[in-house]
């Protein structure tokens, strides 16, 4: 299990990953992150301490008004590309034969944290199917009607879309009571208490928990990556 | 004025510090829908009105520029970029610039097109690592191959090592037994032949009582003489080193030769009937027949142990190119699970008769060894109280004797020299064969010493490779006999062995001594050198008659042969002894000395020791004479016979036993003569 304080090493390394994004330095930026994995470090830290600790910073400059909009795509898409490039060099634990889907709550367009959180449980050895940003929650419950995964997890950044993963939770528990629900995400760490009362099984801070918790409730042991 | 504002992204309003809104432009108005009254943070995208809320703190502190934020127009989310400060009134002026539409809808696009390639990328990279995932089983699977290949290649190895240590065992045990058996021997002749002795009563008569004794002691003896044969016989089968001697001979004889052995054997008190039917009357066997005579008396005595009544039967059939010989008896029978055990070595059931009927145990192990020397198999058909039949198959030629006597059949060459090859194992005469014959030798194959003496009646080869392991003592006697011998000692014999016994085969006369594996290019060599060149041989007359050297010299004018003379013993010995004739034509009368004299001394100078000597006699010599002659001679010819041709074909013929001489080479006209011309007087 990662701490939850990132070591000394991977918040200058998240100092130095920012400088070059903001620069749109994205060599300077792709390889800061393979040489740390290349240097032993896990990919799931890196992904956290690193790729999405900078793109909290991100937003938190563009909320500043230090960057622009246009300077936070950028950002945004050297990000992309360094996860990338990360889940591509990253090892892969042996596959454990659970699928697990990720989606972002209807509204929620803030996909970053989501596509975060499907990288880290693939390499974890989980099936992983992605449905990306703003996914309608009657699509969601039609896709649900034809296939079926063993867990659902949801992502929600922006507390405004509280109502809708409360909506989305609902919806889906009523239509599939058996099937485990997660949540996360920015929103859900603002008001822990109020989490509860969504209707999910698990409710995790990061990708990192969520990879522990799935495991957990679906009993598969997480095989050390090769 | 109108068509420019309605262009223009730049639009002004003011609002109080609660974001309210004062006062707009029209441009504000069209573009944002804003109108005074409306709350500016009510128009921020949802999760913006922080940033909205920042901008009109920080105006109203001090003078801000380029502040972005998302608002909705008209429910389209749009970003502008402000500018504000404070008023006259306390009031903030905001001038905002819209970006244009086309700026928002490209970014939303590339956001998406990035969006998708990403995902792209994660179905390759996935299918990339399954890809590795796959490889790398693969190559785990090939390393598990190639360790348990490994593995079984140091298995095989490790039984290789095992079997070699079980050979070598085995081969103890043999040598060991063998010793044993052998010292065993020597005190139970002596009490054999001091029971018997006593029995005899030579040294006074023994009481009724003593006598019972001695016979008792008399028959152990036996019994365990019988073991100690039986055990010796068992260990030579087993080393495989038992050599063969393959003889063609009939069934029907050899029927009877064992009826006569066997009839001891039958007690008179036991109510058991021996027969022998009758074989096929063509039935011809070319096999070891003393071997096969030891199965069938094996067998026999055995029968007749566990039989108490009844008949004993021995037949013999033809199937084929295989004979099946059968020995039946109405005895106890043997139970199936038996069958295997009784051919162990003491391993014999038991059972009441059994115990009354002990015998060494050996027989039947024996027996099939040696059925398996004669390329055969012995086998039983049996139940429990009606009785056995004893099944010896074995083929009506034995393989070895085909095979050999292919070679051993072949005429000799004229053309080649003959090379004696004295060895009892099949293979290596084969492989001689095969490297002599391409170096311009013919092998002639003997197995054993016994065919090599008989052989050597009426073949004189260039050279003897004897191979020393062969039958022990027997082989170092014939060599010392060979090397003793006036007629073979100078045939050079190559010794060849497995164990450095060079001191006694040279101190026995050998001309070469080589442990085995023997090197076949020197082994050529050496042979080469022995073939000896073909110099005109000298003839020397020795004859007292004047008339009779001039018709020999005539005779011999036109030949190869350089004749010499001598008129008297003395003088023929000195001529001999000087120019070393390849061969002597003696007078059997002269005027001083008898032939026996002038051989007497020819044979006791070293020099002169081995030239062949041909006897020409003009009387009738009696049958005393002609065997004393004969045993030093190569023949005797009639003097009132003697032609050109005879003379020349005697001398060829002894020549050509000596190996010397052209004559060696191309005798071809005379073949067989030199079988007759020794000791057949033409007299």
């Amino acid at each position: 299990m990662l701490n939850d304080a990132p070591s000394a090493g991977l918040a200058d390394l998240r100092t130095r990953y920012l400088t070059a994004q903001l620069e749109g330095d994205r060599r300077a930026a792709l390889e800061l992150v393979l040489s740390a994995i290349q240097g032993g470090q896990p990919a799931l830290a890196i992904q956290r301490d690193v790729i999405q600790a900078a793109q909290r910073e991100v937003g938190r400059l563009w909320q500043e008004n230090a960057i622009s909009i246009a300077e936070e795509h950028m950002a945004t898409a050297i990000s992309q590309m360094a996860l990338a490039h990360l889940y591509d060099h990253a090892e892969r634990a042996p596959d454990n034969g659970k699928l697990i889907w990720v989606a972002c709550v209807e509204g929620e367009l803030h996909d970053f944290p989501a596509r975060l959180v499907a990288d880290s449980l693939d390499l974890a050895g989980f099936q992983v199917k992605y449905l990306g940003a703003n996914v309608p929650t009657a699509s969601l419950l039609e896709l649900l009607e034809r296939a079926r995964p063993d867990l659902l997890a949801l992502s929600v950044t922006m507390s405004f879309n509280l109502p809708s993963l409360y909506g989305a939770t609902t919806r889906v528990r009523g239509r599939h009571l058996n099937l485990p629900i997660a949540i996360g995400g920015g929103a859900c760490q603002l008001a822990p208490a109020a989490v509860q009362s969504l209707g999910a099984d698990i409710c995790v801070r990061d990708a990192a928990e969520l990879v522990a918790a799935a495991a957990d409730r679906l009993g598969v042991g997480l095989g050390a990556p090769r | 004025m109108t068509d420019w504002q309605d262009e223009s992204r730049e639009l002004a309003l003011t609002c109080d510090a609660g974001g309210s809104i004062l006062w707009a432009d029209a441009r504000a108005k069209r573009i944002l829908g804003a109108r005074p009254g409306d709350s500016l943070l009510a128009l921020a995208v949802d999760g913006t009105s922080e940033k909205v809320r920042a901008l009109l703190a920080r105006a109203l502190a001090a003078p801000v520029r380029d502040w972005e934020v998302a608002l909705r127009a008209f429910a389209k989310p749009i970003t502008l970029a402000f500018a504000g400060k404070c008023g006259p009134s306390g009031e903030i002026e905001l001038h905002g610039c819209a970006f244009p539409d086309g700026y928002g809808r490209a970014v939303q696009q590339v956001s998406e097109a990035l969006e998708e390639v990403v995902a792209l990328n994660r179905e390759l990279s996935r299918k990339k690592k399954e890809l590795a995932a796959k490889n790398q089983q693969l190559v785990d699977a090939y390393r598990e191959l190639d360790e348990s290949n490994r593995g079984v290649r140091s298995l095989h190895a490790e039984l290789e090592e095992k079997a070699d240590t079980l050979r070598r065992a085995a081969d103890v045990k043999s040598r060991v037994v063998a010793n044993v058996s052998h010292e065993f021997r020597t005190p139970l002749h002596t009490i054999l032949g001091l029971s018997k002795l006593l029995l005899d009563a030579g040294d006074g008569p023994l009481s009724d009582e003593q006598r019972k004794q001695v016979r008792f002691i008399r028959t152990s003896a036996e019994e365990l003489s019988q073991m100690v044969n039986d055990l010796l016989d068992l260990s030579k089968a087993e080393s495989g080193r038992g050599a063969l001697r393959i003889d063609r001979f009939e069934a029907r004889d050899l029927f009877a030769s064992l009826r006569g052995m066997l009839r001891p054997l039958l007690d008179e008190q036991q109510p058991v009937v021996l027969e022998f039917a009758a074989p096929p009357a063509d039935l011809v066997l070319e096999t070891d027949q003393g071997k096969l005579a030891q199965i069938l008396r094996n067998l026999v005595s055995n029968a007749l142990k566990f039989t108490e009544r009844g008949v004993i039967t021995v037949s013999v059939e033809c199937a084929g190119q295989s004979a099946r010989f059968r020995v039946r008896d109405t005895g106890i029978g043997i139970a199936e699970e038996d069958f295997e055990r009784i051919f162990e070595e003491f391993g014999q059931v038991d059972g009441p008769l059994q115990l009354k009927a002990r015998g060494t145990g050996l027989g039947l192990p024996l027996s099939r060894k040696l059925a398996e020397l004669l390329c055969g198999s012995l086998t039983v058909q049996s139940r429990r109280g009606e009785g056995s039949t004893f099944l010896l198959e074995l083929p009506l030629a034995h393989p070895e004797a085909s095979e050999l006597a292919q070679l051993a059949k072949r005429p000799l060459d004229p053309a080649r020299d003959q090379v004696l090859v004295v060895e009892d194992d099949r293979k290596t005469i084969f492989v001689y064969e095969r490297f002599l014959s391409l170096a311009g030798f013919q092998v002639i194959p003997a197995r054993h010493v016994e065919d090599a003496r008989k052989l050597l009646e009426t073949v004189r080869p260039a050279a003897i490779v004897l191979d020393i392991m062969l039958e022990g003592e027997s082989t170092w006697d014939f060599l010392g006999k060979l090397k003793a011998d006036p007629k073979t000692r100078d045939i050079p014999v190559l010794v060849v062995t497995v164990t450095n016994k060079e001191q006694k085969a040279r101190a026995l006369g050998a001309d070469e001594f080589w442990l085995k594996p023997v090197d076949q290019g020197r082994l050529l060599r050496k042979l080469r050198s022995l073939a000896k060149p073909g110099v005109a041989a000298k003839v020397l007359v020795i004859d007292d008659d004047e008339r009779a050297r001039y018709l020999v010299g005539k005779f011999l004018d036109d030949s190869p042969y350089e004749v010499l003379q001598a008129e008297t013993g003395p003088a023929g010995v000195r001529v001999a002894q000087e120019r070393a004739p390849d061969v002597i034509l003696l007078d059997f009368l002269l005027e001083d000395m008898t032939a026996f004299d002038v051989l007497d001394e020819l044979k006791a100078d070293p020099r002169t020791r081995n030239i062949p000597v041909v006897i020409v006699t003009s009387h009738t010599l009696d049958s005393v004479d002609v065997e004393r002659l004969a045993s030093q001679t190569e023949a005797i010819v009639s003097k009132d016979k003697l032609s050109r041709e005879l003379a020349m074909s005697r001398i060829r013929d002894a020549l050509r036993k000596a190996g010397v001489g052209p004559d060696a080479m191309n005798s071809s006209g005379v073949q067989g003569g030199a079988a007759t011309g020794n000791g057949a007087a033409d007299a």
